[in-house]
């Protein structure tokens, strides 16, 4: 009787081990999102009061800046996570899961920035929160259940930043801001702590 | 009771091979290296439950050069699928 609860807790294991990347941080997106806010806060009260010539290069620096910290704090935690629980970081999960987040974005990036170089900047908002939402529920699949969610959150967001066209960034703060930090000490409180 | 245990299938009596099962179970392939780590075996030892797999049926390998270094993967096949699945029905009911 033992060895067959043993055995099926080792093929459980070993079935999530090998499909699921689990050590996926929720302080990642407690920062994550804690950047974009910062970022949009810069964006709202700088750089939209400024001419638009100025105003549109300073946007995308602002952006690409938060998009770059939002990344690196989301590595930085999952590899020390991924560390602690003796974990290789880079192995064909994680390259799959690389892979399947890379799709989504780079269209949705390409689109945002077609759209910025034909003066349609409020359209990015939409496009950048539902192109992130596909790109979350397209990587669900090898991580946290969660992360599904978070996706589906973003993606119903970002559809409202198109409806409520010139209000964009509300729905981008939260979206990228305030969803992150929920999700992220959700997750945070039911994996990390314990 | 001895009609159950008489489903548990013998070849998965290891925990080895339980687990080379497992992870096939999940994954479309898994190369010969990506396997060691998971199941943190030597060379030797995870080859000899990998041939003893293979030559029940259960699952299927395929060699390949990436430049000059052999890469093989294995992947399940299906008798090894639905002789997992019995397995796993057993083990269930057993403990129930």
């Amino acid at each position: 009787m033992e060895k067959q609860i043993e055995d099926l807790k080792a093929i459980r294991e070993m079935m999530e081990k090998s499909s699921k990347f689990l050590s996926l941080s929720g302080l990642s997106g407690v920062m994550a999102g804690s950047t974009a806010i910062v970022g949009s806060a810069v964006a709202y009260y700088y750089i939209l009061e400024q001419p638009n010539a100025v105003a549109v290069p300073l946007l995308i620096l602002d952006a690409l800046l938060t998009l770059f910290v939002s990344i690196s704090f989301g590595v930085i935690f999952s590899v020390r996570k991924a560390r602690q629980r003796k974990l290789k970081i880079v192995n064909s999960l994680t390259l799959k899961i690389v892979y399947n987040l890379a799709i989504p974005l780079a269209a949705g990036g390409i689109l945002s920035i077609i759209l910025i170089c034909r003066n349609q900047i409020e359209f990015v908002a939409a496009i950048t929160l539902i192109f992130y939402g596909l790109a979350l529920v397209n990587t669900s699949k090898y991580t946290l259940d969660e992360i599904h969610y978070l996706g589906l959150t973003e993606i119903v967001l970002g559809i409202c930043a198109a409806v409520f066209l010139y209000h964009g960034i509300i729905f981008w703060t939260i979206g990228f801001g305030f969803c992150h930090i929920v999700y992220g000490l959700i997750m945070y409180k039911k994996y990390d702590l314990n | 009771m001895a009609n159950i245990i008489a489903n548990l299938n013998k070849a998965f009596d290891s925990r080895i091979r339980l687990g080379i099962m497992s992870v096939l179970m999940v994954n479309d392939s898994v190369d010969f290296n990506t396997m060691k780590e998971l199941l943190e075996l030597t060379d030797g030892n995870l080859a000899s439950h990998i041939k003893a797999l293979e030559s029940l049926g259960y699952i299927r390998s395929s060699k390949q050069f990436i430049g000059r270094k052999p890469n093989t993967k294995f992947i399940i096949t299906e008798l090894g699928r639905t002789s997992f699945r019995e397995h796993l029905n057993a083990l269930e009911n057993l403990i129930k």
